[in-house]
């Protein structure tokens, strides 16, 4: 039987599942590396929020080109790699996901190579849907002239109001419009049955991860948004696998124990912040130690929840991952996005809600039309907006971040009712 | 036949006065200071005395540079990209990538085997100034520009300057500083952000050759560029003088007679 959790004060507890997370990454990185140099499976890349059950059906191994790029953020690569795309003539302004994958399949440089891989893995076929942003049909369209393979995607919605069965009908037939050109390169025609598997473990996983993100309601927080970048791992390369389903039970139960204990994942969590907008991926232990030093817990974020799609539905495959892919946040107007902001403060008890505006990634970046200021308008929350990037440091200035989030912790000093700090010694 | 050339820079004025077949006369180069106007006649000034001739003897003058419509009335005006393309040819003979680096902004020329310019490429718009931010970390590091390189050659390895904005590196300087690099880590790592905005521009494809102040007085960015390259860099000789010597061949070509 497992230790029940004890909160060291002082100290930050380590995920005990994290060992199993770094094994199913690992196997997930070697055996898409291996179709690719052996050919013992299609390869298709799929954006990190595309039709990814479409390709398990039919039996591809996926490699998901956003998950690479954050891989090349956090291991700061991207500052190297980025140049040469550039040199290519793909502007600093754009994706740095983007710039950051191209330069590093232009200079072979990559995280990878603790896999075994010199560069990202070579596909057959590239899927892509803009339901999140343009760039990433430009992305694999690069991809596509290099290795002269078929690139397919769906051509999505974006800025919804509300997600209408007129839309879900149009990305539904496109998805359809999809299947010949993925059983040519796959050798195989699409199973029903498959299909139907695949959205059931994509749900599951979706409602396993979304629990998993839900222990942070409690006070302490079970986990922080900074646990949340790396432990969703799964939910983006694995969705629609058992696997993705087996390590969020066992992330799971670690964290409800956590919660059953009152262990928080910081040591003395006197603030509940949230995070909207992508990570700064080259930053994101120094941001996480700064906020455990404020004793600020940064207890939930928009960016996690992105790979929670409560729509899918075995029963109706296509129509239900059509309506998941149109219903994710970055789709959305900005009436929804405030409400499912309003909802998420109510949620999870959050003090402060902190914008990321990051340079490079306008679609991920909710702070150019007054939304911050709507919000704190609605609900009386406070609002800081850090002006940065995910991957290309330059657009980011410690010392500038540092200085904001302390006078934002100062802040919410002088107007969140105190209370006792929650530890159990 | 005597004419001349002048590069009117954001850091420095060049002048060159040259004969037939390009042979330089004279030169006078002066920080920029003040109007454009005064610091042109004092480099012309220098030049001419240099060669020994009269402003009256020149049959054409041509000027280049950010200052170029500062200068006097009668001079003919060519644009940066052909003056440094035909000032590198001059002295090289060949094919090049020219990647010429003065204080403003910074750009790539593509010369062909007869001088001519194929295609150009300068730094966008919020990347400028990398000559000046050299100038500018100078000044934080408390020592004269010239002595930047010094300093830059006692550092066993750049400190990280990554900011393609000449504010932001400047502001990133500053906050080095103040965590305690040592100033030479400091000054070659202003040389390697240097380079490495080069590379972001374009690529660059062999054989390589630079010109402009920043190579003059700055060594330290041409090594930063070859080893970010890959590639063998050749510096023009007399670096700083590129731009006016291709504009007082220039003016060589459009003289009467």
């Amino acid at each position: 039987m497992p230790t029940p959790p004890r909160q060291t004060p002082g100290a930050s507890p380590a995920i005990e599942a994290s060992a199993r997370l770094k094994q199913i990454m690992a196997d997930h990185f070697a055996a898409v590396g291996q179709a690719a140099r052996e050919r013992t499976a299609p390869v298709a890349w799929c954006t990190s929020v595309g039709p990814v059950e479409l390709l398990r059906a039919l039996g591809y191994q996926v490699f998901f080109p956003e998950n690479h790029g954050a891989m090349l953020g956090a291991s700061r690569m991207a500052n190297e790699t980025m140049a040469a795309a550039h040199a290519l003539g793909y502007s600093p302004d754009i994706c740095s996901y983007l710039t950051s994958d191209i330069g590093s399949y232009l200079l072979q440089k990559t995280p990878l190579a603790r896999h075994g891989m010199s560069r990202a893995p070579r596909a057959d076929l590239l899927l892509y849907s803009t339901n999140q942003c343009r760039e990433v049909r430009d992305w694999f369209e690069f991809y596509g002239r290099e290795w002269k393979v078929p690139v397919v995607g769906v051509t999505s919605f974006r800025d919804l109001d509300e997600v209408q069965p007129h839309h879900v009908d149009a990305i539904a037939r496109q998805l359809e419009a999809l299947v010949p050109a993925l059983e040519a390169v796959a050798g195989r025609r699409l199973e029903a049955s498959r299909l139907e598997e695949a959205v059931a473990l994509s749900r599951t996983c979706s409602d396993l991860w979304r629990d998993c993100l839900h222990t942070a309601a409690a006070r302490p927080a079970a986990l922080t948004f900074f646990d949340g970048t790396i432990h969703m791992g799964p939910a983006v390369v694995l969705r629609g696998t058992a696997e993705a389903c087996d390590y969020y039970r066992l992330l799971l139960a670690e964290l409800q124990a956590r919660v059953a204990a009152g262990v928080g994942a910081i040591p003395r969590e006197r603030f509940r912040l949230y995070w909207e907008g992508m990570p700064v991926w080259g930053r994101l232990r120094d941001l996480a130690r700064l906020f455990e030093q404020l004793q600020a817990g940064v207890v939930a974020s928009t960016y996690c929840n992105s790979w929670v799609f409560d729509a899918l539905d075995p029963r109706h495959p296509l129509p239900s991952m059509a309506r998941a892919s149109l219903e994710i946040f970055i789709a959305r107007s900005e009436g929804p996005k405030q409400r499912y902001l309003e909802r998420m403060v109510a949620e999870f008890q959050v003090d402060g809600v902190l914008f990321h505006d990051a340079l490079t990634c306008p679609n991920n970046s909710n702070t150019r039309f007054g939304l911050p200021q709507r919000l704190r308008q609605a609900l009386g929350v406070p609002v800081l907006t850090l002006d940065g990037d995910l991957n290309d440091l330059r657009c980011f200035s410690d010392e500038q971040a540092r200085t904001n989030i302390e006078g934002f912790v100062e802040q919410l000093e002088g107007s969140v009712p105190q209370r006792p700090a929650s530890v159990r010694a | 036949m005597v004419v001349a050339g002048a590069d009117i820079g954001t850091e420095c004025v060049k002048a060159i006065v040259a004969g037939q077949g390009g042979k330089i006369l004279g030169r006078g180069a002066v920080p920029t200071r003040g109007y454009f106007q005064d610091c042109y006649r004092e480099a012309m000034g220098n030049a001419l005395a240099e060669a020994q001739v009269q402003a009256g003897d020149l049959k054409a003058v041509c000027v280049t540079g950010f200052g170029a419509s500062c200068a006097p009335s009668g001079s003919q005006t060519v644009t940066e990209t052909i003056c440094q393309a035909r000032g590198a040819f001059h002295h090289l003979g060949k094919a090049m990538t020219l990647v010429d680096i003065g204080g403003r902004d910074p750009k790539i020329v593509r010369v062909d085997g007869r001088g001519g310019v194929v295609a150009s490429r300068s730094a966008r718009k919020c990347a400028v100034g990398i000559g000046t931010f050299l100038m500018f970390t100078s000044r934080h590091l408390d020592v004269h520009p010239t002595r930047l390189m010094d300093l830059a050659t006692s550092a066993g390895a750049p400190a990280a300057v990554g900011s393609y904005c000449s504010v932001f590196a400047e502001a990133e300087v500053i906050e080095l500083l103040r965590r305690g690099v040592p100033a030479g880590e400091i000054a070659l790592g202003a040389m390697y952000s240097v380079a490495d905005r080069i590379m972001e521009m374009d690529r660059l494809a062999a054989p390589v050759a630079v010109a402009g102040g920043v190579c003059e007085y700055f060594p330290g960015v041409v090594r930063a560029l070859a080893e970010r390259s890959g590639c063998a860099v050749e510096v023009v000789p007399e670096p700083i003088m590129t731009g006016a010597l291709g504009a007082a061949l220039s003016a060589l070509e459009s003289a009467p007679g």
